[in-house]
């Protein structure tokens, strides 16, 4: 059957039960559960508080973000009511990351590779705005809050 | 609910105020951006091409002891030895796919998790399985496991997703061909007089005020006003209006336009990023970067996604451990899990089909604002069409003029005085019977008018040469006590064809009548029929009269018509609809006195002028002001939809059939187990199918009129 060529067939001596010792079982519980819980804790769980935006000579905030992999750092947080510079330094060769999306701001910015690049936002109200790669698999959080 | 709490336009680029930052979309950095994807392709091809032939031979040294069970070796005897195989498949690991362990690393460090962590770290844990098999075997023959090696599933997965890398990036450069192919549009250099004397310059160094000269078959470079000579100009490739308009002077010309038949010299009123093709290509690229509300909830689930497939990969080799207490075919589950979950294709499955769209919308002369216009114009039931300057040309125009029985003045006269006094004033349809009494008079020259007065919704009085003259409506003669009984069956017929009936009266007798209509577009029956065959139910808003309304309806076919309604309540009247549950109701008006209405509908559609995209109210923009566009739009945005829908699917179908195969929930009903590198294939493919399919919007053209239906 076709099916069996693509899937591995099930055949000894893959596919056989072997009694493990109970304590054994338990140890792979144990540290499958931590795993689980610890892989969640790190991707999930917030880690700390956006890096605050310096502030220009004319009252501009400006972030500079280093593209590698990553956005460096992810979060950023700024004030809202007052222009704001971001600049993207990319050094990641990837193509995933040439573009950066800030979809609340109906904003694209192409990031060449090892140059910086800016764009200028106005974050009028406080909130959460996501901001990411073409493809959405790497992400930055703009954090705005409150003059 | 409305989640862009940021209002976009406040939010410009200003290329002066950072000279040192290349922010622009300009052809320069889309050539950087080429050259770059081009870099990438070629080597991913490297490493593809690699991982391909070192792959191949690791399966050919893997084959042999897995036929029929007996170790019958293929080849000489080290061929098929783990020692090989494992020489064989560590460059395809960490040379070839490189990039997925450095990416994971790099995310991993920063808290996320992608593509990368899943692919690094499934083909990671089975080359690892196997390298412990090959190094020490030992241990796996004490526990009574087959000493069998997995490199071949580790290269097999990893040369599969750069295939689908490659192919993607092969695709992803098409679906930003359409903002190429606009930026293309421009034409490098112009000829601008200096001291009378043409000189070629590039583009960028045309200033406003410039005097540009354009010969037949030229493009016209800039924005700008003809100043001297006529021609035939293609627009085309703007507005997606095949037939060439007549420029003469004082028009208005557009950059990128083609120069079809004569010479002209033009004054540059507009460059750089002010011109109306930069605003196109802006505006495109701005619904390119917005997200569709299926979109925001996609996006969302995608940063939960990576870290709960780990969790639940994690999970399936727990269970298969305790149930079976095999570590290695635990592994296996582990490991086609992590690679089948890779959700590259659902990140993919909207924005390339949003990409390609509006592309093709900027095209056809369609502009989209947003993905979210572009989402919503699928799913209209009804759309309100204005009638002045939508349906309608928006300048009326005497079409018929007659001296009534009883009157003495000759018709020039006759047409001098009415022209002269409405000449004063500031109603439309004074402008039209102006026009018209200039283009019949020889003489300019039109006689002074004293004590000039306008009755609101009447007419107009003054005095001439000591003779007193009025123009107005049939209704304020009556109330004048001027016998008007001989006029009823004129004003019938007149008004019978949507005409506004303007009398002249002399000296109390009544001298000559005008009617005024304005013209309906040639394409506006055609597009109404378009729409209606599209299911819609068509509305049309306007502030004439009922009855004049009603004859223009049912000159273009529409049934239900909304008259006397003042531009300040077309925004209520929309309401209303929207309230008694016809919507999602959009708006089709010119943008300036519709932008209350256009704001209130689900989707503002605005009748472009050819000059002004960006109009701010509405989300979509029809370049060409042919209302043909709304049907296209509409059927662009189903066609869209649907093409998104399906990408879902497939994004979606791999996913969640494929993880609880990958986790084995089968295994115990039909005895099979997903091959890690079947799971690995999938992944690659969903991607491919995802773009491939987006691709297929780009046949998208628009339907041809239907035959207008009367």
């Amino acid at each position: 059957m076709t099916c069996c060529t693509l899937a591995l067939a099930a055949t000894a001596p893959l596919w056989r039960t072997i009694d493990q010792p109970p304590a054994l079982k338990l140890l792979v519980a144990a540290i499958g559960l931590a795993f689980i819980v610890g892989e969640l804790w790190w991707f999930l769980a917030p880690h700390g508080s956006g890096v605050a935006a310096r502030k220009g000579s004319d009252g501009r905030q400006e972030v500079t973000i280093t593209v590698d992999g990553g956005y460096d750092p992810p979060r950023i947080q700024v004030v809202a009511g007052q222009p704001l510079r971001l600049t993207f330094h990319r050094i990641d060769p990837s193509s995933c990351v040439a573009q950066v999306i800030f979809p609340d701001f109906q904003r694209s910015l192409d990031l060449p590779l090892d140059a910086s690049t800016s764009i200028d936002l106005l974050p009028k109200e406080p909130g959460l705005y996501p901001f990411h790669c073409g493809m959405n698999m790497v992400r930055g959080m703009l954090e705005v809050v409150a003059a | 609910m409305a989640s862009i709490v940021v209002d976009p336009s406040r939010m410009t680029i200003d290329p002066k105020a950072s000279p040192c930052c290349h922010q622009d979309s300009g052809p320069e950095t889309v050539a950087a951006m080429e050259r770059e994807l081009a870099q990438e392709r070629t080597l991913l091809r490297r490493q593809f091409t690699v991982a391909a032939v070192l792959t191949s031979l690791v399966l050919l040294s893997s084959l042999g002891p897995m036929v029929g069970g007996h170790h019958r070796a293929f080849g000489p005897p080290w061929f098929s030895s783990p020692w090989t195989q494992l020489l064989l498949t560590t460059p395809v690991l960490f040379w070839c796919g490189r990039s997925f362990f450095t990416g994971a690393w790099s995310a991993l460090r920063r808290h996320s998790a992608d593509m990368n962590t899943l692919v690094a770290a499934g083909t990671g844990i089975a080359w690892l399985t196997s390298l412990m098999a090959t190094v020490l075997p030992q241990v796996l023959v004490a526990e009574g496991l087959p000493v069998d090696v997995y490199y071949e599933t580790a290269a097999v997965i990893i040369t599969l997703v750069l295939l689908g890398r490659l192919l993607e990036a092969r695709a992803r450069g098409q679906t930003s061909e359409a903002i190429r192919r606009l930026l293309q549009l421009q034409p490098p250099t112009a000829r601008v007089l200096r001291q009378g004397q043409p000189v070629q310059i590039p583009v960028a160094l045309v200033a406003v005020g410039d005097q540009i000269m354009v010969r037949p078959g030229e493009k016209v470079p800039v924005d700008g006003v003809l100043e001297e000579g006529q021609s035939w100009v293609e627009e085309a490739m703007l507005t997606g209006e095949a037939t060439p308009v007549a420029k003469a002077v004082g028009d208005p010309v557009i950059g990128a336009s083609l120069n079809r038949s004569g010479s002209f010299t033009f004054r540059v009123t507009r460059v750089g990023g002010d011109t109306v093709l930069a605003q196109i290509v802006e505006l495109v690229r701005q619904a390119q970067s917005s997200r569709t509300r299926v979109q925001r909830l996609a996006d969302r689930v995608v940063g939960w996604f990576v870290p709960v497939v780990i969790a639940l990969a994690v999970t399936a080799f727990v269970v298969w451990f305790l149930v079976s207490g095999n570590a290695v075919l635990a592994m296996l589950f582990l490991v086609s899990v992590l690679v089948i979950a890779c959700p590259c294709a659902l990140g993919l499955a909207t924005p390339t089909s949003i990409m390609v769209a509006s592309g093709k919308g900027a095209e056809n002369g369609l502009i989209f604002r947003s993905a979210e216009g572009l989402e919503t114009a699928g799913k209209l039931r009804t759309i309100v069409v204005d009638k002045t300057g939508t349906l309608t040309r928006g300048q009326p125009e005497v079409t018929h003029f007659e001296r009534l029985p009883g009157g003495v003045l000759p018709a020039p006269t006759l047409l001098a005085l009415t022209a002269a006094l409405e000449s004063r004033s500031e109603h439309p349809l004074a402008e039209a019977i102006v026009a018209y009494g200039r283009s019949q008079l020889q003489e300019s020259e039109l006689p002074s008018v004293e004590a000039f007065e306008a009755m609101a919704g009447r007419g107009v009085q003054g005095s001439i040469g000591g003779q007193q003259v009025r123009v107005g409506t049939p209704r304020w003669f009556e109330e004048l006590g001027i016998n008007t009984a001989t006029l009823k069956p004129l004003v019938e017929r007149l008004e019978g064809a949507a005409c506004s009936v303007a009398v002249v009266v002399v000296d109390g007798r009544m001298e000559g009548c005008f009617g005024v209509a304005d013209p309906l577009k040639p394409t506006s029956a055609a597009a109404i029929a378009a729409l209606r065959r599209l299911g819609l139910e068509v509305v049309m808003l306007s502030g004439d009269a009922r009855r004049t309304a009603e004859v223009v309806a049912a000159q273009v076919g529409i049934e239900r018509v909304i008259a006397e309604v003042r531009p300040a309540d077309k925004a209520a009247v929309v309401r209303q609809l929207q309230e008694k549950g016809e919507g999602p109701v959009a708006m089709v008006g010119d943008g300036i006195n519709d932008a209350p209405a256009l704001a209130q509908a689900d989707v503002g559609i605005a009748m472009g002028t050819g000059t002004d995209v960006a109009i701010a109210a509405s989300d979509i923009t029809l370049i060409s002001g042919n209302l043909a566009g709304v049907a296209a739009a509409i059927d662009l945005s189903r066609q869209t939809m649907a093409n998104i829908r399906q990408n879902l699917f497939f994004a979606f179908a791999y996913n969640v059939a494929g993880i609880p195969i990958a986790a084995g929930l089968l295994f115990p009903l039909t005895g099979w187990l997903l091959n890690p590198m079947i799971a690995g294939a999938a992944m690659a493919f969903s991607s491919v199918s995802v773009v491939t399919n987006a691709l297929r919007l780009r046949r998208f053209s628009p339907a041809p009129l239907p035959p207008a239906s009367r």
